[in-house]
């Protein structure tokens, strides 16, 4: 039984991982995650590239909106600019080590501009000059022909490192996990930095933390910019992902879908981005799994769980929202916790 | 402690980084022997339902019938299906999944970005053959997208043979002023050029193009521009139904009578039912014939199917029309390839795709049809009739 963790330092107390426990399951955890494709299935490889791409746009997100508590539904157009950005650059010869971090900075320096209003305006308001943004740049995506290939869309040479392709999902999986796990670790640091603070700080009560020395201004527009970078870097990947893409993507059904996994997961937590986008994109593709077995036993039922998939889900997001709004990371603390004081106390 | 750990964490990843790229799976394509598998992504949920379901049972149909039929050279056609809700994301997981469980022969997919999405996967894997419901022009591409084929004319084709018709109708006096309204998506303006190239080389004239969105639009301003350009004919494209009726209903009430037509996916029951209401017989290019009609041994193989597998299905949509049609290509591509004792490799099967020059759809188009270019560039005029409230032909055949 572990009753507690004793930091007998504040550098102690500041460490990523805070006991020897938690550093050895998280060994585990990247062991079996960085081993997954010379065990994992064509299919289970795929949905994890897909997961761990939406995962870097979450952790994004979730600093702009988690951290700093401004609302943005611009994101889901943001990953489009990372993506469009990557094909434009692919084509004109620039290689993917430098096209994927032109990616993120493009994205970032559009994420400064919309940022802008949020210096005058919070919350719902806030949300919907955001939307003004998601439309203009969705707009552009489908007229700038020569750039984004208008409506038919766009394709995405490969990714090339000096001579080694990143073609099917295995290679594609390393490069994914690779830049999220940099981008989850980034993230938790940035919470544990100056900005990070400033970033809580504003979301509380910008201004109190103007009166504190929070210059309102820069983080702001900070947050926005590296909540949109993470965007821009998780568009690049989707288009090496996917080799194609059309504007169809950028929906604004993708951004809402961002948002969701942000408050599901738990705003504010690197946790909650990851849990967030792995609920967001499992538990449909379960649902339809357990509809689709089930038809083997029942037939004919398929047809009829099939549609209720869809009111499961939404049903399980207000029933997190109703329930645990701390989200799925409060839950995972809560076992963690169990786990901890077992058998004493659960 | 942190240190070692640190090393560890790098020590694995550096192992498992270097073993994984090369952990590439081999993939094999179906040997000549066993059933042939036919595996798909079906909208069956999601906004694209309504098609998706007829396209699931359209292919799952026609997968039974052929199989009490004997099947392909004595082979079974089996059907693997899963619903993608028209998720982009869940198509290709789809796509990925079936691919490695079941090796497919073959893929019906949901949508233009789904075979964009897949082309470089189904292409490595050098066994699989696509189609599906769209008539995209960049679908219909044999050297990107070798392994895709397009049931039917693309969209521009549909135009060009709208043209084509509107301009022998009219021949005598003067050419009738026509005017574009369609929507802001892919499958509202891909037709559009190829149509507006073809009436100019026609010379008739486009009075009017007006781009709305897909839903939730004001049609007040819109029926103004026309009430403007005063059209004789106004084409609809991108639209299942609305706003075409609330369009009509304005431009009725503005003093407009224009003749109303429409290509694909526009010339549904629900929208020439909805047009009969407001008094207007819509007009159109189909790329197949219609469920109803009886001049068709395939099309009465479909309704004797359905009258005795899915007796609650009244009506025969053209979405199941076209996922039938798709199956039907594939099993002419496996027998072409089981004749010719060639197994099933993507260049063995495109090149019995190509290969079908004249090949008989059993009705489905009225005339022996060409798919060397991935695509069947057929088509026929068809006209709402009130008397037998359905659409009926209009015109021959038109082949562009």
């Amino acid at each position: 039984m572990r009753t507690g963790v004793f930091h007998e330092s504040f550098r102690a107390e500041e460490r990523l991982w805070d006991s020897s426990t938690q550093r050895r399951w998280m060994l585990a955890f990247l062991l079996a995650l960085f081993t997954m494709p010379l065990w994992g299935s064509d299919y289970l490889l795929a949905m994890a590239c897909i997961v761990g791409i939406h995962v870097i746009a979450t952790l994004g997100l979730n600093l702009t909106t988690g951290n700093a508590g401004l609302i943005s539904l611009a994101h889901g157009a943001f990953v489009g600019v990372g993506c469009y950005t990557v094909a434009w650059l692919g084509k004109h010869g620039v290689p993917f080590w430098l096209a994927l971090p032109a990616a993120g900075l493009l994205s970032a320096a559009l994420g400064l501009v919309v940022g802008l209003p949020s210096l005058r305006v919070k919350g719902i308001y806030l949300a919907v000059a955001t939307l003004a943004a998601h439309f203009v740049l969705t707009f552009v995506f489908r007229e700038w022909e020569p750039v984004t290939g208008g409506v038919p869309g766009t394709s995405i040479p490969r990714a090339n490192l000096f001579g080694f392709e990143f073609h099917g999902d295995r290679r594609n999986f390393y490069l994914i996990f690779t830049v999220a796990f940099v981008a989850a670790l980034a993230a938790r640091n940035l919470g544990r930095s100056r900005f990070g603070r400033a970033f809580v700080a504003v979301r509380e009560r910008d201004f109190s933390a103007e009166i504190l020395g929070v210059h309102l201004l820069s983080t702001k527009l900070l947050a926005f910019a590296i909540g949109a970078f993470y965007a821009g870097v998780a568009g690049g990947l989707l288009g090496y992902f996917y080799g194609a893409i059309t504007p169809e993507y950028f929906a604004l059904t993708l951004s809402v879908f961002y948002l969701a996994a942000v408050i599901v997961g738990g705003l504010g937590t690197v946790l909650g981005s990851i849990l967030g986008a792995l609920f967001m994109t499992f538990v449909p593709e379960a649902l339809r799994l357990a509809a689709h077995l089930s038809s083997q036993w029942f037939p004919g039922v398929a047809a009829l769980l099939l549609p209720m998939g869809q009111v499961v889900f939404g049903a399980l997001i207000i029933g997190f929202l109703v329930f645990e709004p701390h989200g799925l990371a409060a839950i995972w603390g809560r076992i963690r916790r169990t786990f901890h004081l077992w058998p004493f106390k659960t | 402690m942190t240190r070692i750990t640190r090393r560890r964490i790098v020590q694995g990843l550096g192992a498992a980084a270097t073993l994984g790229p090369f952990a590439i799976g081999s993939s094999q394509g179906q040997t000549q022997k066993g059933d042939i598998v036919i595996g798909a992504a079906q909208p069956i949920t999601g906004v694209f339902s309504f098609a998706g379901i007829a396209m699931n049972n359209g292919i799952a149909d026609y997968c039974a019938w052929r199989n009490a039929k004997g099947g392909v050279m004595g082979r079974k056609l089996k059907y693997v299906a899963e619903d993608s809700g028209f998720k982009l994301d869940q198509s290709v997981a789809i796509f990925k999944k079936i691919m490695a469980a079941e090796k497919p022969t073959f893929f019906y997919g949901e949508s233009t970005q789904w075979v964009k999405a897949i082309t470089a996967d189904a292409v490595a894997a050098g066994h699989v053959m696509t189609s599906s419901t769209s008539l995209a022009t960049v679908v219909a591409d044999p050297a990107n997208v070798p392994q895709h084929f397009v049931p039917g004319p693309t969209y521009p084709r549909l135009h060009e043979i709208l043209m084509e018709y509107i301009a022998k109708t009219y021949s005598t006096g003067a050419k009738p002023r026509i005017a574009y309204v369609y929507a802001d998506t892919e499958f509202g303006r891909d037709g559009i050029p190829g149509g507006k190239a073809r009436a100019q080389k026609l010379g008739l004239p486009i009075v009017e193009e007006i781009v709305t969105k897909q839903a939730g639009i004001d049609v007040a301003p819109e029926v103004a521009k026309l009430r403007r350009a005063r059209p004789d004919i106004v084409i609809f494209q991108g639209y299942i139904l609305a706003p075409m009726p609330e369009f009509v209903r304005q431009m009725a009430e503005a003093g407009l009578n224009p003749k109303i037509m429409g290509t694909a996916w526009g010339l549904d029951k629900p929208a020439y039912d909805a047009l009969a209401k407001l008094g207007v017989n819509l007009t159109g290019a189909s790329m197949y014939r219609y469920g109803h009609e009886t001049d068709s041994a395939m099309i009465n193989n479909m309704r004797e199917h359905l009258a005795k597998n899915r007796p609650e299905v009244k009506f025969i949509s053209p979405f199941y029309v076209s996922s039938w049609l798709s199956g039907m290509v594939f099993a002419e591509i496996a027998e072409r390839c089981i004749k010719a004792n060639k197994p099933f490799t993507l260049a063995n099967m495109k090149a019995a795709l190509e290969g079908m020059k004249d090949w008989d759809s059993g009705g489905i188009f009225g005339q022996l049809v060409d798919l060397s270019s991935h695509q069947i560039p057929v088509g026929r005029i068809y006209a709402y009739d009130p008397g037998k409230q359905a659409m009926e032909p209009a015109s021959g055949w038109i082949k562009v």
